[in-house]
Formats: C-alpha cells, structure tokens, sequence
C-alpha cells in the first residue's frame, strides 16, 4: 500500500529530474491536466527519454495518461516498454478500463471523477487490472456543479463510496489531493478525514505536501505500543479471545494490531523484530 | 582627541583636506542596495580626476555604481574587500584592474586594518544617526541598518575617520557603536540612502521543494549529533534554506526543551523570535538583515551588536565565532576535496565573496554546507572548484537533496551519522549523480591573466582570480 501519490507535471525537465528525492511513495508523471495542450507532445517524449534513461528505485511511477479519444493509445503504445508500474486513467468508467485492457498489460488505477463513476465504483474496482481508485473531487463538484470546500463535506458520499468499493475489491483507495499547498494545518486535517473514512493513501500536488501525507498513515507511538500488547497478550493467551484494559480483544482486532506492526514496518519506524 | 569638525555637505571636506593625497579609501556596506554615500563620495573623485585610488569597501553591492565609472577611467586601481556583487563584478572577471583585486573574508579584512595590514587613509562611513561627540549608531535614524559590525575596525584606525549622516541628535548616544574619540568629521547630508534598499521588510524561508528537502535533512544531521544540546551555539546565514534549517531546528528546540548559548553572524526576524521565545540566551549581530532585526538591536539588551573584528577577527581572542558550536553555509560551487567556492560562479565571474563564509566554516566545529545538487542545470559538485574561497579542511559535512557527504577527515561525525538513517555518500558519488543527470559539463576554463587573489585569514594567497577566457 502506497500512502503518498506524488503529482509531477509531464512537461517540466527540472521536476521530473528529481521526482524521486520527496520520499514520495508512489509518482504520478502527469500527462493530463497539468500540460497544457501546446505541450503534450513534448511531454510524452520528455517523459519517454527520461524513463528510458533513468532506472527510478524504490518509487512506483504511474503516468497519468490523456483521454482515450485523444492521445491515451498512442501513449500507452510509447511508454509500454518502459519500467513504469503502471497508468492512472482519467474519466476511469466500466468500458474505459476495458478498453485500456486491451493496450497494455500493466497494473491501472482508475480516477474516479463523474458522479457515474463514482455510482459504479465496485464494477471498476473489480476490473482485473486495476489496483487502485483515486477520487478526483474537483472535476467531480465541477460537474456537480457544487462548490469544493476545505473542510470536504460536499464529497464525503464519494469518498465513502470509493473506500467501500476499493476496500471490497482488495485494491488501494487513494484520496483526491489536497489543492492548497501552503496550508500544512489543511492538509493536515484532510488526510486525518481521508484516513479515518477509510483511504489507504492520498495524492499530493506539491513535493511539500509528501511528508506530512506519509506521516499521517504511520501508526502513531500510542497505537504501536497498544497493537505490540495485544499481539504479546494473545500469544501469551493462545486464546481466540481475551481481555485488555477491561475491554474484549477478539480476532478482528488481533488481525488489526498486525496491520498497524506491519505498516510501521513498513515505513522504516520498526525494526522487523520489534513486535517480538 | 578634539571633538570632529561639523561639515553641511560632502565637497566641503575637500576645503579641509587634501583629496589627491589620500588614495587608500573605504566604505562599509550596512546600508547594502540602499546606499547612497558611497556613489556620491566617488562622484567627487571621479570630478577632482583622483588617480590611482584602492578602494576597500567591505563589499560591493550592484547599486554602487560609481566604483564601476572610476574603474573604467582608471582612477580605482586596486580593491580590497569581502565581495562584490553586480556589475563591478562582471566587469573585473572581463577586464580586471589596472593593479589588484584582493578579496578576504570579514574576520581577516578587521585583522588587516587592526594591523595596519590594510592601511586605511580616509573612512568614508555612512552612520545613520551622530550626536554632537560623533558617536555613531546604526540602530535609530531614518535610515537605521541595525549594526554597524562592519564600520568599525575602519572607525578606529583609519588616518581620517569621516561620519555621513542624515540624522544629528542633541542628546549623546548612549552605548554608541561609533566612537566619536576617533572621529574627525562629521558630514551631514539630506539623506544617507533609500530604506527600501537598506534591509528587506522580511527574510523569507524557502519553499522551494528541494529547498526544503535540503533544510529537513541538514535539520535532521544537527539534531542528530550529541553535541546539540542546551548551551549550543549557531550560525546561519539569511538564505531560504539556511533560514529553513533555522526553522526546523526551532520546531526541535521547542519539543525537546532545548535553548541555545548565542547565535552570530547576521541576524534576521527568525533569531529575534527565537530570542523573545526565549530559545537562545544571547544573539551576537554583526550584520542586520531584515527590519525585525534593526528594530530588535535597541529593543532588547541580549541582542549584541559587535564589530567584525568581535565577529570574527582570528587574532581577537574574545572573538564570538571562537565559541560556535555549528554553522549552515551555501555554496555555488564545492569540489571532491570539499573546497567551496563563493565567489565566482562556474563560468568564472565573480559574483560574491568570502563574507564570513571562510572565517566560520574555520572556527566552527560543525560546518555544514547545503546546496542543490544541480543549479541552472549545472552540476555543484566539480573535481576543483573554479575559485577556492574556503580552503576543503573546513567544510565538514555537504548536504543536498540527493545524499549527505562527510569530510573524510571527520571520522567522529561519520561514526555518529552513520548510526542514522540518513543517506550518507562519498562526494565523488554525489558528483557522479549529478553528472548522470546533466552529461559532464565542457570546462569554461580561464585565460592565464591574474586579476586577483583570494587570501587566507593570515594574508596567504589560497588562489588565484583569473581573467575570463576571451
């Protein structure tokens, strides 16, 4: 699971050169909206040369791709052979995501940004190639034609919606990026909202906002000293069930005290054996 | 010592003393972009065709534009000073001057006019507010610049000690930075300089997302090592990043109820807050940077401002920097044996100096340089930098965006670091990253023309300046 999807516009030599160096995740080299039409051509060779010369470690690079009717196939037909793990797909329906199907083989994350989308988010979800679904809330109130709010509450149906589809599907739920970069309190407060409803990770538009995202899915000093008692107490135990600070510790639980050890490993704050 | 003599206007010096007998000049630089002294007392040699002039400001900022008219006419022959920026610079590195060009650091240039090493016949020193004694200070005034760290060591031991001001008070100053004993003239003038030009409203920390990086890491080092503890000293510049370290260091000295003993060097509104909150005991200001820190220097009695020679002086046993514990400097170019370049930029133009860079980064026990890994598309890290301006056996740690390279010659730091998680390279590895991604620069190379020398803070000469290549 990727906690921090990093944006990086397709067409700017400088950003792309160090798209690595934020501790970013997972990237995504925009091809999209961030690269103006005059540009794209540009970008998609940019984009190619850069990929085809540089062997990024330790970051998954996505490319959000245009749309299917304007350049997607011969983009994807570029960019195929290079080491990226794979595309975001704007505008992601049912039949969108069965099309790209047939052009690459490689993992896709769908955008889910119309309100269609978002009713069909289980059907996309369950695509086979697709690993991930993205909530992109500013094309979604555009077309909604509600106004984007700091505090979210205006997409909190969507949100849930793709949490519920993702979570049942097996795949990522990555939260719509947080559009004011100097607002650290802000993001702060949308990726604890993002978080608690259920997402696995959020996007970022700006290098700045990767580190306070990727602290905001490591489990707290508070939560991995509870999650090492429970597993401690239920190895001592060795039954399913038990109680801890008078409250009922079952399977669910237990399985949960796993998940947080096992995220904190994984972001380099525990030591393999320090559940032990 | 008699009191000074009392002048209404510039020209009228010359009726008291003879212009063409004393070619050995100086400036300081305090009142930066803002200064409008030293164009008009050059203006008046450029008319009386003053000959053979050396000139020591303490720096050359872009606006003093005068210097670059007396170069061309051949009147300023010689230079001597910390750093020059702007089209004086340009000028040199294409031209060079009729005699010499030296550049010292802060600390040296004090030692030199303290010795007699630099001799000084006549101190032009712009001084925002003079009582009737001629003290001087920088801190009040409409044209107030904070410290006058600079002015001082020419104050006292120049031949003739002239006072530029716009503000005259009644009342004597009290704890002067200038001591009117040594002054022999006072010259009062409608206005010494434009504000807007002498300190900036505020410092700005960096956002710049490499920046940032950079500052979080070098941050992360400092609060890494066991000797960041209470009672540290520290100094850092008034660069974004720089400023950023400085920032993040206070997020660390706030949780961890850590406080500092002094902090030098220039001062800015982020070490007067940090002073107010009560985080750092003592600020030792040599320089003001912004308003907040001219505002600070006459509000409150631990912000000190010191001369050059206090600063940084190698021969002033009280000097501050004797004591700093670590320091945050830039860098434009530095080399695989840690050598750092301030003074020119990679296609041999001189575009800065010293400063103080060389006098700390030799005094302090941890200097760290922070810097891009890749500016304009050119690689910071060359097998030898294009000018050494601070000698490789200072510069203890290198911290970029990409990785962290220890100076060799610090195992102590490299045992300590190499317990963290940050991402420790050789410098050769760093160069070879930054090579991949920009192709190995084709050498500008120079012409075989000296134009000047870099001296050590003993007066040795640690390189050459060359002119550029036709």
């Amino acid at each position: 699971m990727n906690r921090s999807y990093l944006f990086i516009p397709g067409n700017t030599p400088s950003m792309i050169q160090t798209l690595d160096v934020f501790n970013a995740d997972a990237i995504i080299i925009d091809l999209e909206d961030s690269v103006d039409v005059s540009d794209k051509d540009a970008a998609l060779d940019l984009v190619q040369t850069f990929l085809e010369t540089f062997d990024i470690q330790d970051t998954d690079i996505y490319v959000r791709v245009n749309d299917y009717q304007y350049a997607m196939p011969q983009e994807i037909d570029t960019l195929n052979q290079t080491a990226i793990k794979g595309y975001v797909i704007p505008k992601a329906s049912k039949s969108l995501i069965s099309q790209v199907a047939s052009l690459t083989d490689k993992p896709l994350i769908a955008l889910i940004e119309t309100p269609r989308s978002v009713m069909n988010a289980l059907k996309i979800a369950d695509s086979t190639q697709v690993i991930g679904l993205i909530l992109g809330a500013e094309d979604l109130t555009q077309t909604l034609r509600i106004e984007r709010t700091s505090d979210g509450d205006e997409i909190q149906f969507a949100r849930h919606q793709i949490c519920y589809a993702a979570h049942a599907a097996g795949i990522e739920a990555i939260d719509t990026p947080f559009t004011k970069p100097n607002d650290t309190v802000g993001l702060i407060k949308d990726t604890r909202i993002a978080k608690s409803i259920g997402f696995t990770g959020k996007t970022a538009i700006h290098p700045n906002q990767v580190a306070d995202i990727n602290q905001q899915f490591i489990p707290n000093e508070q939560a991995i000293h509870h999650a090492k008692r429970i597993i401690a107490k239920a190895k001592q135990n060795g039954k399913g069930a038990f109680s801890l600070d008078g409250k009922m510790i079952d399977k669910p639980i237990i399985n949960r005290a796993k998940q947080v050890l096992t995220d904190a490993k994984h972001a380099g704050i525990l030591a393999g054996d320090d559940d032990e | 010592m008699s009191k000074p003599v009392f002048l209404n206007s510039i020209p009228d010096l010359f009726e008291h003393i003879n212009i063409h007998e004393h070619k050995h000049i100086s400036f300081h630089h305090h009142l930066r972009n803002g200064d409008d002294v030293i164009n008009r007392v050059l203006s008046i040699y450029e008319a009386y065709n003053v000959k053979d002039i050396h000139l020591h400001p303490s720096a050359i900022f872009p606006s003093y534009h005068r210097i670059l008219s007396l170069i061309k006419r051949g009147q300023i022959t010689d230079i001597t000073t910390s750093y020059i920026n702007g089209d004086v610079g340009e000028y040199i590195s294409e031209y060079g001057l009729k005699g010499n060009l030296l550049m010292t650091s802060h600390g040296t240039r004090a030692r030199g006019i303290i010795e007699g090493k630099e001799s000084i016949n006549i101190a032009y020193l712009a001084v925002p507010t003079v009582d009737q004694n001629g003290n001087g200070t920088g801190t009040i005034g409409p044209s107030r610049c904070g410290s006058l760290g600079y002015a001082v060591a020419d104050s006292e031991h120049a031949d003739i000690v002239v006072l530029i001001t716009d503000n005259i008070v009644d009342e004597t100053l009290i704890n002067p930075q200038i001591d009117g004993r040594h002054v022999d003239y006072v010259i009062t003038v409608e206005s010494i300089g434009d504000p807007k030009g002498i300190v900036s409203g505020i410092t700005q920390l960096t956002t710049n997302p490499i920046g940032v990086k950079i500052a979080h890491t070098a941050a992360t080092i400092l609060t890494s090592l066991s000797s960041m503890k209470s009672g540290f000293s520290y100094q850092s510049g008034a660069g974004g990043i720089s400023l950023k370290v400085t920032d993040y260091l206070r997020q660390y000295m706030e949780t961890s109820n850590i406080k500092a003993q002094f902090f030098s060097g220039g001062i800015t509104a982020y070490h007067v807050n940090m002073l107010t909150e009560g985080l750092v005991e003592e600020l030792y200001d040599v320089q003001c940077f912004d308003l907040r820190a001219v505002e600070s220097i006459s509000q409150y009695e631990h912000h000190h401002a010191i001369s050059a020679s206090k600063y940084a002086n190698p021969q002033d046993d009280t000097r501050v920097i004797k004591a700093l514990d670590f320091v945050i400097l830039g860098a434009t170019e530095i080399d695989v044996n840690f050598n750092c370049n301030v003074t020119t930029d990679s296609f041999n133009t001189i575009i800065g100096g010293s400063g103080g860079h060389h006098d700390v980064a030799e005094e302090a026990n941890v200097t760290i340089v922070v810097s891009p890994l890749i500016k304009g598309r050119i690689p910071i890290v060359k097998d030898r930098v294009t000018t050494i301006t601070t000698p490789g056996q200072h510069i203890d740690i290198f911290v970029t965006e990409r990785g962290v390279a220890i100076n060799p010659n610090r195992e102590d730091l490299i045992n300590e670091l190499s317990q963290t998680n940050i991402n420790l390279l050789p410098i050769d590895t760093l160069k070879n990253i930054a090579e991949n991604y920009t192709g190995k620069p084709k050498e500008i190379g120079q012409s075989h023309e000296p134009i000047g020398y870099i001296l050590d803070r003993d007066y040795n000469r640690i390189d050459t300046l060359y002119k550029k290549k036709g």
